[in-house]
């Protein structure tokens, strides 16, 4: 069987996505008696109360009946938060999987997607494997540039990817910088702002994306229930948009995707985040002051606004911190990947953790700076 | 960087493996050459490799058994890719040390293979499953050396800008390395054309910097092994104020290559000043140039946070991995070899490259055999003869053919000096010979 002559051109020279392995694992290999995940933004506080409770009283038998193939109940619930009909949104298994739905409804090879260099990753990598073209502008004062990205449109754009606020910098345009964007940006393309941190943000001045829809019905929004509603395991994000627009990107998604628990947990979990958001914010801002502090007694420069996350210069490559970190039972983020390299990415978590986390980093840049350099 | 087979440049046959189709394979690679503009002194030495692996290999190969022919033109040179299957190929006269003796007729029948080796520019060999063997062979064009080009003032003031280079940029570029006689420049730099054609190719990755219409530097990236990258430069043509030039070239360049396939990223080009936030230590070769001993400064960084595995090895390897794996923090885990020497067979293989301009010879392991520690000080010996002074092992911990050649390389004077993680099939440990004092 000759594989090779079997695989597009544009699937043969890439890479798989390595994901990193079981915590166990890990323990075992850097010898660490104990491992904090502070690599996927995850939220140590949990699922609101209401998603647990359903998630413990998940009944067994219901895990041998399909869930509602389009998420029906759900989409009902986020329409009405939203105030938008429920057939303008689309529910997938988690945002990557809606991600590469809307690039499937839109594009074909000789088309390009428009976005950041230093983002999150899935929309360059979904494009390149389907044999679109990626065009990646650079930041400005680490935020998307809206001009670039618009200095990189042709005929064959079919989308822009703004990551709102962007993962790793925590930047985010405001309402009248969209709008600037989508106005200029015209109407012949699909403009997509990921909102996957939305919830992590109070400021009056982020945009209105739903609002904003009536106006530019090019306008797509991705959310999750990944990061601030903490079901990241179960795997629920979704798109909003135009009846219009969801209907096209609803040809080329899969049924039946998002799991029955995964369903009961989110509805479950919308109906009843109020607190806590409230206490997420509070989390991530202590945090956030803690490491900040830290890093200024230490040195180290940090970028870091909106979303559970701060970036940090690391005095050595950011791969071999990655692995002093993890023998200390710390996994961080290395950025190498996001194309920062000489940084590490920091989910904000409780105070202890991050008090244990600055404490073993000190220790750490304190080993680094007094071992006499080699050559 | 992105590599692609074009297939308006390649053309592949499938053969039955018997003497009667020799003149075709033969054929199909000078015309193929031909058509694919290389002249005859350029294709002469693939014809000639084709003309005696086939005949040499058919004559060992079972009667129902076919071979493939790849032909391939990469601009900068012509790769011919015969793949077979064969249960214990003779592969001893791909050594350089195989010396033809006329009394002998099992010495002249493998004649052929080592005049094959000789006439190409480059010979790799892999194994596959199910007995697969993989030759790879490539004659590259002939090019002209560099031409004298002007370098930039001293007093250029606007601020350095990134070029993403064109094939005339990079042309230039290598005619001003070579020009600034910069120290540690590849071969492929040293001939400003392969270069150019190498870029076009997607075989090497570039970035320059420029300042005021000059080119101001630039670095670049071209692959070491499958898995690894091998970063040269950065070159800087004048001063450069607090390494602007350098941090420009190397942030870029790291940020490229982070979402390529490759694990990780080595220079071998000696020290680079505050290389912490940018690479790993990872050791020094003793090496020489002349009659002056010099230290090879080498560095790495992983691109990909996984890098895990186990590595079967006996002592002093063992030890020596160990520490190596503690100080870079990775996670290794090493455990004894049990391989039974008595179960070696009885010749074993090295591939050479040689750099003449660093009088330089790299020996990989190919097949682990009874007899490697003579055919390790044989390879010495030739290569002592041939005026090279300098040698270098390249080991992979993760093939077992390799580790074999761990206490050979010991008793012959090979010392361990450093281990590139990742570069191979497994991770690469590379080994120096210091002369004994003295001796150069």
């Amino acid at each position: 069987m000759n594989l090779e002559a079997l695989i597009p051109e544009y699937v043969r020279g890439f890479q798989a996505y390595v994901p990193s392995k079981p915590d166990h694992l890990l323990m075992r290999e850097y010898g660490a008696s104990m491992l904090h995940r502070l690599n996927n933004n995850e939220n140590p506080l949990g699922p609101p109360p209401a998603a647990a409770r359903v998630i413990a009283a998940f009944p067994p038998e219901r895990a041998a009946i399909y869930p509602s193939g389009d998420s029906y109940d759900l989409r009902q619930s986020l329409g009405a938060r939203l105030g938008i009909a429920a057939d303008r949104v689309l529910v997938g298994n988690g945002s990557c999987e809606v991600i590469s739905s809307v690039i499937k409804a839109f594009c074909q090879p000789g088309d390009n997607i428009v976005t950041a260099d230093k983002t999150f990753a899935v929309y360059e990598w979904v494009a390149e494997f389907s044999g679109i073209e990626a065009r990646l502008t650079p930041l400005r004062d680490y935020a998307f540039d809206p001009q670039a990205m618009l200095d990189r449109i042709d005929r064959h754009t079919k989308i822009l990817f703004v990551c709102n606020p962007n993962n790793p910098t925590g930047t985010y345009w405001t309402q009248r910088m969209l709008v600037d964007f989508l106005e200029q940006a015209g109407e012949d393309r699909i403009v997509v702002v990921d909102e996957a941190y939305r919830e992590y943000i109070d400021d009056p001045e982020y945009p209105d994306t739903i609002g904003l829809m009536e106006r530019f019905p090019n306008l797509v929004v991705f959310r999750t229930f990944s990061k601030m509603y903490a079901l990241a395991g179960l795997r629920v994000g979704y798109l909003a948009g135009t009846e219009a627009v969801v209907e096209v990107v609803r040809r080329t998604s899969v049924a039946y995707s998002v799991n029955v628990q995964a369903q009961q947990a989110a509805l479950a979990a919308l109906e009843d985040d109020r607190e806590h958001i409230a206490a997420t914010r509070t989390l991530v801002r202590e945090g956030m002051r803690l490491v900040v502090d830290a890093c200024r007694d230490l040195e180290l420069e940090t970028v870091g606004g909106a979303g559970n996350y701060l970036m940090i210069r690391t005095p050595i490559n950011d791969m071999l911190m990655y692995r002093r970190l993890m023998k200390r039972g710390m996994m961080v983020r290395t950025m190498t990947g996001f194309r920062f390299p000489g940084w590490i990415r920091v989910t904000l978590r409780e105070i202890p953790v991050m008090a244990s986390f600055a404490a073993i980093l000190a220790e750490e840049v304190h080993a680094i700076r007094n071992q006499r350099v080699p050559a | 960087m992105k590599q692609a087979k074009s297939r308006s440049h390649s053309l592949s046959s499938r053969l039955p493996f018997k003497g009667a189709f020799l003149p075709l394979a033969m054929s199909l690679v000078e015309k193929g050459a031909e058509g694919f503009g290389y002249g005859r002194r350029e294709a002469g030495g693939l014809v000639l490799a084709i003309e005696e692996l086939f005949s040499f290999y058919a004559r060992q190969a079972t009667a129902d058994s076919a071979i493939d022919v790849d032909l391939e033109d990469q601009g900068y040179r012509l790769a011919l890719t015969l793949t077979f299957r064969m249960a214990n190929p003779d592969l001893r006269a791909f050594n350089l040390t195989w010396n033809c003796s006329l009394d002998s007729e099992e010495s002249l029948e493998l004649l052929g293979p080592m005049l094959a080796a000789r006439s190409v520019s480059s010979l790799r060999l892999d194994f596959g499953t199910d007995d697969q063997v993989v030759l790879r062979l490539a004659r590259n064009r002939d090019y002209p050396p560099a031409a004298d080009v002007p370098l930039p003032p001293g007093d250029l003031k606007s601020p350095l800008r990134l070029l993403e280079p064109s094939a005339d940029d990079l042309r230039h570029f290598a005619a001003m390395a070579v020009a600034a006689g910069s120290p540690f420049l590849p071969g492929f730099l040293a001939r400003p054309g392969m270069a150019a054609d190498m870029l076009a190719a997607g075989h090497i990755g570039a970035l320059l910097i420029e300042q005021d219409s000059w080119i101001r530097g630039g670095v670049l990236w071209h692959p070491l092994t499958g898995s690894c990258l091998e970063l040269y430069g950065p070159y800087i043509f004048g001063p450069d104020a607090d390494a602007q030039g350098v941090t420009l070239l190397l942030d870029a360049a790291v940020a490229r290559i982070s979402r390529s396939p490759y694990r990780g990223l080595v220079r071998r080009q000696g020290v680079l000043a505050g290389f912490e936030r940018f690479f790993d230590f990872l050791g020094e070769l003793h090496l020489r140039r002349g009659d002056a001993a010099i230290r090879s400064t080498c560095y790495y960084r992983q691109l990909k946070e996984e890098s895990s595995g186990t590595v079967y090895c006996a002592e002093p390897l063992a030890s020596f991995l160990d520490k190596q794996y503690d100080r870079l923090c990775l996670p290794r885990q090493i455990r004894q070899a049990g391989s039974d020497p008595a179960r070696l067979r009885d010749g074993s293989v090295l591939a050479v490259e040689l750099e003449h301009e660093r009088s330089l010879a790299i020996l990989r392991p190919l097949c682990a055999g009874k007899d490697m520690a003579a055919n390790l000080t044989a390879h010495l010996d030739m290569l002592r003869g041939e005026g090279i002074g300098n040698f270098l092992v390249e080991l992979n911990t993760g093939r077992s053919e390799d580790t074999a050649f761990a206490a050979p390389l010991a008793e012959t004077g090979f010392v361990p000096r450093l281990v590139i993680p990742d570069a191979g099939q497994g991770d690469l440990v590379v080994y120096d010979h210091p002369e004994p004092e003295g001796r150069v």
